[in-house]
């Protein structure tokens, strides 16, 4: 067994810092605790955690400034806490590169399995480059550009096959609507994001097994879409 | 030529001014007298000359006229032989006779016409000077009775004339006259003709009758302001292109000072309403904050009771899980009432797009989860069912209101059904259950805050859920409404406007 991994939880009220603590220890992590923005930054410059927990409402500052500044020297990953009513914040945050947000208020067992989930993929990741993916009953060969649902071929559209790689390229990551109209169709159609729903529908209708209850190909609403293997 | 004021004013002192003349006459002759003996009788005249001059220029045309005959008169009466007789001995004085009459006319012609442009140069003077002091005291001020009242007494004093500004209502359809003073009678359809052409309109007739005869559009750069009516004095003669075009200026002022306050009073409402709705805002959302973080605590903190080694008993673990329970409870009313606030406040910013209705549906069904584990869901939704534009956070949440309503009421184990179509320009969206129905006596209120289908109801709830999906169905421009299915079971369902979905450029294969 490795060393357990690192995490750093900026959050300004002690209780929920306390309950979080106990929930991401019994994950076999260790946890590092900063009561503000400044702190957080400096803990995470020097301690190198696995995995940030951040919540956007703290006193001293603005969270995305703090996303925006960590992305340009770190990738690690970025859980966020923010309230139901804060949508434009939350969207701000994943474009800035967060990877996940919990709605307050939220339980241990949501808590933990987010967490569980960003820690699998980032042990996954860097020996992952397999350019095998499967999910449900569909395989996809990313060297080969073929997509087989239960070992038959099907026919993609080229946006639809862009698409679909750019979902399966970040498992579990939460991606925003513009985010990804701006890698699939470009920075010009950012803003039609009928075009996205559309063919994420079309992507439902070809891969998954009840279109109208996905499991593969998630919807958050007012935020964007979740590829969940 | 306007002369009417200072001709009204001058016929009153009519009699003076002769009085005056007279007078003057009568001096002369007197002065004269004594130096009779010494003096040419050509010099006399020229004192003579030398008085219609002088009454030319101080007292005006009439006088002067009046001055040259009883000069002449005075002359011949009592200077030229035989004296006090107008008889005359030799006859070549009445050569000076008529050269003194038309040197005193034609003096008293010049000097007059001098002193009348002199008037009016001095006139126009003070007319410049009043109207660019109300210009300046118009620039100041602040509200609309002062417009009215500066503008009516500038009238008032300069052109001796009564007005009356008329302010058109919210929807521009009459106009009203603005309170000030006495009140002067207009004739509305005039004022009606001027406010609609935005031309100067008189009529003569009406002014026998009392009523204001002469109507100004108050013309502003945006648009027509009102309309300014006066009436001069029956009495008093026409007034002239002059007074005309100062009123016609008054007007544009006027018309200027009553678009700035408009103005100053859209930025007041703006300002106001931005404070309003900042402070609203903020308190929501400190309001919010501060009761989330509590309660996240809470659920957090119940929860991991569960992680406490060495295990807990069981009673304690119940305990945790009850506290949970409750706790979801409440956030889930703070947040209902939270919202209910945001919406009834009529603000609520709607995020409008083309959203696939299916999609929301699934986002609705996977939120829900568990709370609908012990009910068949069955969907229905037409294949071709086009784009819809609506806020997909708000619908999504009227879907959940509604499906947790019905899995609340339904029967464990019956099918709650939700079913899209669409008709004549809208989609009906319904859910419908195998419940007990609504009671349909209390169907109003079902939408009312607060209110919850059954009086007395072992189920947990606030009552605000409908109230919610109303406020956000309507925000979207469509209905929602409840009743019961014939076979039992109630079906509420919600419509909303189709609209015209944005093309969707086809890929090139």
């Amino acid at each position: 067994m490795s060393a357990p991994a690192k995490v750093l939880l900026i959050e300004d009220e002690k209780q929920i810092r306390r309950f979080v603590r106990v929930a991401v220890e019994e994950e076999g992590c260790q946890v590092i605790e900063a009561e503000t923005l400044a702190r957080g930054l400096i803990e995470a410059g020097t301690r190198q955690p696995d995995l940030l927990i951040l919540d956007l409402g703290l006193p001293d500052g603005n969270g995305i400034d703090l996303i925006r500044e960590l992305r340009t020297w770190s990738d690690v990953p970025i859980l966020i806490l923010s309230a139901r009513t804060q949508e434009d914040d939350k969207i701000e945050a994943l474009d800035a590169g967060a990877d996940d947000y919990l709605t307050k208020p939220f339980g241990v067992g949501e808590l933990r399995a987010r967490v569980r989930a960003v820690l699998r993929r980032r042990s996954r990741s860097p020996d992952s480059a397999s350019p095998r993916i499967e999910f449900g009953s569909v395989v996809v060969d990313l060297s080969l550009r073929s997509v087989q649902r239960r070992g038959e071929n099907m026919h993609l559209t080229p946006i639809e096959y862009r698409l679909l790689s750019v979902l399966i390229s970040h498992p579990g990551k939460v991606m925003t609507q513009r985010h990804l109209l701006r890698e699939v169709w470009g920075p010009s159609h950012v803003d039609r994001s009928h075009y996205l729903r559309v063919y994420v529908g079309h992507l439902r209708q070809k891969l998954e097994d009840d279109p109208t209850q996905p499991q593969h190909f998630l919807t958050e609403t007012g935020v964007g879409y979740r590829f969940q293997p | 030529m306007s002369p009417d004021p200072l001709k009204t004013e001058r016929a009153g002192s009519a009699l003076q001014t002769y009085t005056l003349t007279c007078a003057a006459c009568a001096t002369t002759t007197m002065l004269a007298t004594p130096l009779y003996a010494y003096l040419d009788s050509a010099n006399i005249v020229m004192l003579f000359l030398l008085t219609v001059l002088g009454v030319a220029v101080k007292l005006g045309r009439n006088a002067a006229v009046l001055a040259s005959l009883l000069s002449v008169l005075c002359f011949d009466i009592f200077f030229v032989p035989p004296r006090f007789s107008l008889a005359v001995s030799d006859i070549q004085y009445v050569v000076t006779f008529f050269v003194m009459l038309v040197t005193a006319l034609t003096t008293t012609h010049f000097t007059s016409v001098l002193r009348q442009r002199a008037q009016e140069a001095l006139r126009r003077e003070q007319q410049t000077q009043a109207l660019y002091l109300l210009a300046k005291q118009l620039a100041g001020v602040l509200q609309l009775e002062q417009v009215v009242e500066i503008s009516a007494s500038f009238i008032r004093t300069q052109l001796v004339a009564q007005a009356v500004v008329l302010l058109p209502d919210e929807g521009r359809h009459t106009l009203s006259p603005v309170p000030f003073g006495a009140p002067l009678p207009v004739e509305m359809h005039l004022a009606r003709v001027a406010f609609d052409s935005g031309r100067f309109v008189r009529s003569d007739e009406v002014m026998g009758m009392g009523l204001a005869a002469f109507y100004f559009p108050l013309k502003a750069p945006m648009r027509m302001r009102g309309v300014l009516a006066v009436a001069f004095p029956a009495e008093a003669e026409a007034p002239g292109d002059a007074t005309l075009s100062l009123l016609e200026a008054l007007s544009s002022l006027i018309a200027v000072a009553l678009e700035r306050l408009h103005y100053v009073e859209v930025a007041q409402a703006t300002e106001v309403r931005m404070l309003t709705e900042r402070l609203r805002s903020s308190i929501l959302s400190a309001l919010s904050h501060d009761l989330r973080t509590p309660l996240t605590a809470m659920v957090g903190l119940a929860d991991s009771l569960f992680l406490v080694k060495p295990t807990l008993a069981p009673a304690a673990l119940e305990t945790a899980q009850a506290l949970h329970e409750q706790a979801d409870r409440l956030a889930s009313l703070v947040g209902n009432l939270l919202d209910m606030a945001r919406l009834n406040a009529g603000e609520v910013r709607l995020r409008r797009e083309w959203q696939l209705l299916e999609e929301v549906v699934g986002a609705s069904l996977k939120l829900l989860g568990g709370a609908l584990s012990k009910h068949r869901i069955r969907v229905i939704l037409p294949p071709d069912l086009p784009l819809l534009e609506f806020d997909a956070v708000l619908i999504e949440r009227v879907l959940c209101n509604l499906l947790e309503n019905a899995a609340k009421y339904a029967p464990e184990g019956s099918t709650i059904e939700l079913r899209a179509a669409v008709r004549d320009g809208h989609v009906d969206v319904a859910v419908l259950d195998e419940g007990p129905g609504f009671p349909m006596l209390r169907k109003a209120e079902l939408f009312n805050m607060f209110v919850r289908g059954e009086a007395v109801s072992g189920k947990p709830g606030t009552g605000l859920g409908l109230a919610i999906c109303k406020a956000i169905i309507e925000a979207h421009g469509g209905e929602i409404d409840v009743e019961n299915r014939p076979e039992g079971g109630a079906r509420v369902y919600f419509r909303l406007p189709l609209g015209v979905p944005p093309s969707i450029e086809e890929e090139l294969p």
